[in-house]
């Protein structure tokens, strides 16, 4: 059998027993008919068991290699992913603020160069190109895009 | 009678020049993302789904079914002429459709998948309409307890035929239900792990989920891929297969039809798991196996048609009893839930417009990547040329928009990002994300049933098996789970006997 993981496992320990303790909360049961907790608290047990269940499994098996990681990540890979995450979540908090079109701007140009486009201008430009365009397309099409600090 | 009528009711909605429309514009799309190896189905699918909200029912059902089924087109192209399957479901055609490709047999090749896919596809929706009609009728003696067992065989076979571990399945499908419960609670209207915010209460929206754990964690799980693509040069000629390809293909055609439609119908199979299995008939059953791997065209004709076949067979238990057989079915309950279309055993009289124009429009639509597929074959093959680093940002860019312009709330794409980075680190962690998405469908309706049973029974659990549809079905669910416990088992003991064998050594 494949070894798995271990803090995956614990964490799904750890969420399993947190959504029966909840689950009992809300109460299993209401007015002798099944409760609003009952079927959280099904699924708590039965998440808790699976795996409890494979931790012990791979703590039994311990002497067999490890699950094989799907290939060795690229250099550089986290950080641009880094830039990627990062970046959605900064236009979440700033899009309201900066309207659709500034926010989309810099974030085009936070991707572009995080999916490994080198040359700046090219970049910076086709930014500027598409935001304009989407913004236009979509509120054309009756979507409502924040304007923010620019007001047309 | 009923039934000839009905197909001609289909075909007056599905010609409606706005159904038209959408509906080549959902088999364009579906074709570009088969050929872009980039995004898959059910990423096109989520991204697109906020943009049909302005649509009628039919029309936006009709346009993502497009997609679904354009892309078993699409996938073929890149498989047979890069070697790059475009899809999970044409990486099977990559081992024989390339192989034909580099003998100078590439025009054969490409038009025996487009030629065998319009076959398959067209005789798995006559399946389809009588299917679907014997089982509505039996769905209509269903109570909640026989939807309770439904639900659970469906999952029980998620799990068996899980790609990877089983335990694993079964983890993302615990986890699909438990998000599915989040919000508040439709029979008492008690709130559940909302933890104080009002997001929570009405429950995690459909579409950040899906465009968070297919659109954002696929374009992250491609950053790492930046493998060249050599495009095949060779002149495009002679797309007709001759007499000697018929004979040797219209075996596999048909085989693959019905291989097809039934693993599609299966809940947990589906278009790749109908490639797999006919590709093994056909190599089992051949006067020479040894041909296939080397260009065979009986290996391309076969899961070409199979996939295709396998589309119209999921449409059956989606349509017939709104349980959906995998994710991409999941995807289209979900976006008739939100159009207000409840599917079931009622559709086809509640809503016709629906049921008999999303099926004629499957087969225009598959008349119509017959010829955007054969005489454009080349203009496909030249977005093959469009390098990720261009394409990944508009991806994300789509997504953003999608998931902003449901509500016009910001913390869906916060909700967004964060599904995409939980589902990138699923996928490395080798936990697929369908099963979550199906259960996370299935999760109320599964609820639902449940209590209801337990209210028309008094609380008596017994009910379950007193009812004898419901017995049976359960009894299923529980034989798929006992032979899978066994052979895990066998193969385990196996394992450890190869390795105390080997040990010594």
């Amino acid at each position: 059998m494949k070894r798995f993981h271990l803090l995956p496992l614990v964490f799904w320990l750890g969420l399993g027993l947190f959504v029966l303790v909840h689950s009992y909360q809300l109460g299993l049961m209401a007015f002798n008919n099944p409760g609003p907790g009952l079927m959280p608290f099904i699924l708590g047990l039965l998440l808790s068991l699976v795996s409890l269940y494979l931790i012990l499994v791979s703590f039994l098996k311990k002497k067999q290699t490890d699950e094989t990681v799907r290939g060795e990540p690229k250099k550089g890979l986290y950080g641009r992913i880094g830039v990627i995450v990062g970046a959605l979540v900064a236009y979440a908090f700033l899009m309201e603020k900066l309207g659709f079109l500034i926010a989309t701007t810099f974030l085009l140009i936070a991707l572009f160069k995080g999916a490994g486009s080198k040359k700046w201008r090219a970049v910076v430009i086709t930014s500027v190109l598409v935001s304009v365009i989407t913004y236009f397309a979509f509120t054309h099409l009756r979507l409502r895009l924040p304007a923010g600090i620019l007001k047309f | 009678m009923e039934l000839i009528s009905g197909v001609l009711f289909g075909f007056k909605v599905a010609l409606q020049p706005w159904n038209l429309l959408y509906c080549f514009i959902g088999v364009c799309i579906g074709t570009l993302i088969g050929v872009l190896p980039g995004i898959g189905p059910v990423g096109a699918m989520s991204i697109l789904l906020p943009m049909t909200f302005g649509l009628s029912p039919a029309t936006a059902i009709i346009m993502l079914a497009g997609i679904f089924y354009g892309a078993m087109y699409g996938g073929s192209t890149t498989s047979i002429m890069v070697n790059i399957p475009g899809e999970p479901s044409s990486v099977i055609t990559c081992l024989d459709g390339y192989q034909m490709a580099r003998k100078g047999r590439l025009g054969p090749a490409l038009g025996i998948s487009a030629l065998g896919s319009f076959i398959g596809g067209t005789f798995s929706l006559i399946g389809l309409i009588f299917l679907v009609f014997i089982l509505a009728q039996v769905a209509l003696k269903f109570g909640p307890p026989e939807y309770f067992s439904l639900i659970c065989v469906s999952m029980t076979l998620l799990i068996y035929l899980a790609k990877g571990s089983a335990s694993k399945a079964l983890i993302m499908i615990l986890i699909g239900l438990m998000l599915g419960s989040v919000g508040i609670d439709k029979i008492t209207g008690i709130a559940r792990f909302d933890f104080g915010s009002s997001y929570l209460l009405d429950g995690i929206d459909f579409i950040p989920l899906a465009m968070g754990l297919f659109g954002i964690s696929e374009v992250l799980m491609n950053l790492e891929e930046t493998e060249e693509r050599t495009i095949f040069q060779s002149k495009l000629r002679n797309l007709l297969p001759n007499v000697e390809d018929w004979k040797k293909s219209i075996g596999p055609i048909l085989r693959g039809t019905v291989i097809g439609f039934f693993s599609g119908v299966l809940p947990g199979g589906g278009p790749v798991t109908a490639t797999f299995i006919s590709y093994t008939i056909e190599k089992k059953i051949s006067s020479n196996p040894g041909q296939f791997g080397q260009g065979a065209i009986e290996g391309v004709a076969g899961p070409e048609t199979a996939n295709n076949a396998a589309t119209g067979g999921s449409f059956v238990p989606v349509l017939a009893l709104g349980i959906p057989p995998n994710v991409i079915m999941a995807f289209l309950l979900g976006a008739l839930i939100l159009h207000g279309v409840t599917p079931g055993p009622l559709l086809v009289s509640q809503h016709p417009q629906v049921f008999w124009g999303i099926i004629a429009s499957m087969y225009i639509g598959n008349c119509m990547l017959l010829l955007l597929n054969l005489p454009l074959i080349g203009f496909w093959v030249k977005l093959l040329k469009i390098p990720y680093r261009i394409l990944m940002p508009m991806i994300v860019l789509f997504c953003i928009i999608g998931s902003y312009g449901i509500n016009n709330s910001l913390v869906d794409i916060l909700m967004m990002t964060l599904f995409g980075v939980a589902g990138y680190i699923l996928r490395k962690l080798d936990y697929e994300p369908a099963p979550l998405i199906v259960a996370y469908i299935l999760g109320p309706m599964l609820e639902k049933s449940f209590r209801q049973s337990l209210v028309i029974a008094d609380g008596r659990l017994s009910i379950f098996v007193e009812r004898p549809i419901s017995a049976v079905t359960l009894a299923i669910s529980a034989l798929i789970l006992i032979s899978a416990g066994i052979s895990y088992f066998r193969k385990s003991k196996l394992k450890s006997r190869e390795g105390g064998e080997r040990r010594p050594g």
